[in-house]
């Protein structure tokens, strides 16, 4: 029997809940009050599994949604790559210098720039974000934004 | 009542809370106006803007968005046959067809102003109501206020998606998510697997924004480089002259319809979680029926642009009920709205309007003026907004994924909230593929922590479960959530048998 969409989604949430359940078991009720610190979170991993069982269970009677297809998985990926490098860069770099580059870098990815003009609207819109955003937050609304280990800036 | 709303219009009229809502009214009409960005993804982009205002300031501001945003969708749905957010599509049903009769400024118009009616019924619902069920929640002990999260929770999963099931599942990783960290009573740390930033719990803004956030423009980014076809490829600015006067007639001509359809907004928007996309397709459906001509819907008829204009902004009205009556909220924008207000330590629920009655008749003063700043609004720039479709999506991407990351940051000045975001991004985008409704997961994510209080303090005050359902409208409200999930089960297996089960249409 193979595991559809569903099904994966069932068992991942069935896996989890019981994970997180065990961690449940350790901790210790406390004399002084009637409800201990895992009551609630073992009603709620409890029904959580019991639901993802439902889905998973469900997978198997019921035929598989039909894949749309054509969705481009790999430019997800890229994505997704350049924001945890950027969030993870950020308190080395500071908010500017990883912003300029994080903006830069993902826009080069989802529309590769043409010609002199199109790298010219990257930069452009890489340092105009990143120099409103830092002047409006940190001037105007008071908001500090992180600053880099490396760079103090 | 009506001296505390006067006050709360001559307040708002003052430049420092006038200027935000307009600007945020703006801003709210072009993204309303972008296919593919909704008014959730504009509200989280203001969100880290409005911290540093005073709560009223920022809340004119997110209403403003809310407003601009049911109104702005209808540009592009009217003039180019691309909604522009969920809750324009039937709009566009009868729009497009008018305008491609050469009508275009007479289907703008019928849309805007009868946004502009609609709207100001659900404000007279929400000036009218929130006060009277605020009271009627100020009775609620421990054990209703439960069973009310237990009910908003199950009708919300019974109601988006097209499983039960999921729906279920989708609510109950929400609550998980709100076990993390220390727990409420003694304070120990449950399932922070010895990391410490997850002692102090996980915020639900980072995990709203980033569900959010990422689940749409993830689902944006898979089609990017795979479509040669650009909508804006061929634009041609029409001419938009109309008469105005003429427009409103034929908007004030139907009043039954207009009455009814903005009631079915209003209460589609009392519901958790099932917004203003919900409301304008059932609202149109209601004018089809009960149409001596229901044969010329989808041909370019008025009545189908009235009556889902009507309800996507009378709407707004309802969803504002619900948050500010009993803390739940009743959409998206709301739950952004709700960690607006709970950053500057306010509490929204049955307290709300008595203990903070200045921002309470802000709110319902904002919902009310922002109408006609959208009016003025469209009046000097619905040409220019047509434009909007031309900014290229790898541009706005990044900026919108910046301005997340403040906001997540912005929190308490920590980078864990954007470590949170991160995980909640993918999270959201995991869930999607996964089939995964993200309505139930944000309101458990919002409610988690309340129902838990809430159940721990009954249990501290008697031990005695049965009193869950031996208390009237505690026992009425369980009733109603096993109710809705049954009934969501009979929809369910009437739509399988049919064929026609579709996948997460709510607007949260």
């Amino acid at each position: 029997m193979k595991l559809t969409r569903d099904g994966w989604t069932g068992l991942a949430c069935l896996v989890a809940s019981l994970v997180l359940f065990g961690f449940t078991i350790g901790l210790r009720d406390n004399p002084l009050v009637p409800i201990g610190p895992g009551f609630y979170p073992r009603i709620v991993l409890g029904i959580s599994a019991f639901l993802a069982g439902w889905v998973l269970v469900q997978s198997f009677l019921q035929p598989p949604p039909a894949g749309k297809g054509g969705a481009n998985y790999r430019l997800v990926a890229g994505v997704f790559a350049i924001f945890f490098v950027y969030v993870g860069a950020m308190p080395f770099l500071g908010f500017r210098i990883a912003t300029l580059f994080f903006i830069t870098a993902l826009q080069s990815t989802l529309e590769p720039p043409r010609g002199a003009k199109g790298w010219a609207i990257v930069a452009v819109t890489a340092i105009v974000t990143t120099v409103v955003c830092y002047y409006l937050f940190e001037g105007y609304l008071q908001v500090l934004l992180p600053r880099g280990r490396w760079t103090d800036f | 009542m009506y001296e505390l709303l006067l006050a709360g219009i001559e307040n708002l009229l003052h430049l420092k809370y006038f200027l935000p809502l307009a600007i945020g009214t703006l801003i709210g009409v072009v993204g309303g106006a972008l296919p593919g960005i909704t008014n959730t993804m504009t509200v989280i982009m203001v969100l880290p803007f409005t911290f540093g205002l005073e709560p009223l300031q920022g809340l004119a501001a997110m209403i403003g968005v809310y407003i601009g945003g049911e109104s702005g969708g209808l540009i592009t749905s009217c003039l180019l046959g691309i909604p522009g957010k969920p809750s324009s599509v039937a709009t566009m049903f009868d729009g497009y067809p008018m305008s491609r009769k050469g009508e275009p400024g007479r289907a703008l118009w019928l849309g805007i102003w009868a946004s502009f009616f609609g709207g100001l019924l659900g404000g007279i619902f929400l000036v009218g109501t929130t006060g009277p069920l605020a009271s009627l929640a100020l009775a609620f002990g421990p054990w209703e206020y439960f069973s009310l999260f237990i009910f908003a929770l199950s009708m919300v999963a019974g109601l988006t998606g097209a499983s039960i099931a999921k729906g279920l599942l989708a609510g109950a990783i929400g609550l998980v998510i709100t076990i993390i960290g220390n727990d409420p009573v003694m304070g120990q740390p449950r399932l922070t697997l010895g990391i410490g930033w997850l002692e102090g719990g996980i915020p639900f803004l980072p995990v709203l924004i980033g569900v959010f956030a990422f689940a749409q423009i993830m689902g944006d980014v898979e089609k990017m480089g795979r479509s040669s076809v650009d909508p804006a490829a061929d634009l041609v600015i029409p001419k938009l002259v109309v008469s105005h006067s003429k427009v409103v007639w034929e908007i004030l001509s139907r009043p039954v319809m207009l009455l009814w359809t903005s009631f079915v907004g209003v209460l589609i928007g009392v519901l958790p979680a099932i917004g203003g996309s919900a409301a304008n397709v059932m609202a149109y459906d209601q004018a089809k029926k009960f149409s001596s001509h229901p044969e010329r819907f989808g041909t370019g008829t008025p009545e189908g642009i009235i009556a889902s204009e009507a309800a996507n902004n009378s709407n707004v009205g309802g969803s504002l009920v619900t948050i500010m009556a009993f803390g739940i909220p009743g959409d998206a924008v709301t739950a952004v709205m709700l960690g607006a207000l709970t950053i500057h330590g306010i509490q929204p629920g049955p307290l709300f309007i008595s203990q903070e009655p200045k921002l309470a008749y802000g709110i319902f003063a904002a919902y009310l003026l922002g109408h006609f700043i959208m009016i003025a609004i469209m009046l000097v720039g619905v040409r220019w907004f047509l434009r909007i479709v031309l900014v290229p999506k790898s541009i706005l991407f990044p900026i919108i994924l910046v301005l997340c990351v403040v906001g997540a940051f912005a929190l308490n000045n920590t980078m864990a909230n954007v470590y949170v975001l991160v995980l909640c991004g993918l999270l959201g985008y995991g869930m999607v593929k996964g089939g995964l409704p993200l309505a139930p997961l944000i309101l458990g994510v919002i409610l988690g922590d309340q129902i838990e209080i809430n159940l721990v303090r009954s249990l501290m005050t008697d031990e005695n479960l049965w009193l869950f359902f031996t208390r009237p409208i505690s026992g009425l409200l369980l009733f109603l959530s096993v109710a809705s999930v049954v009934f969501a089960l009979w929809q369910h297996k009437r739509a399988q048998k049919k064929g026609a089960v579709e996948d997460d249409g709510a607007d949260f």
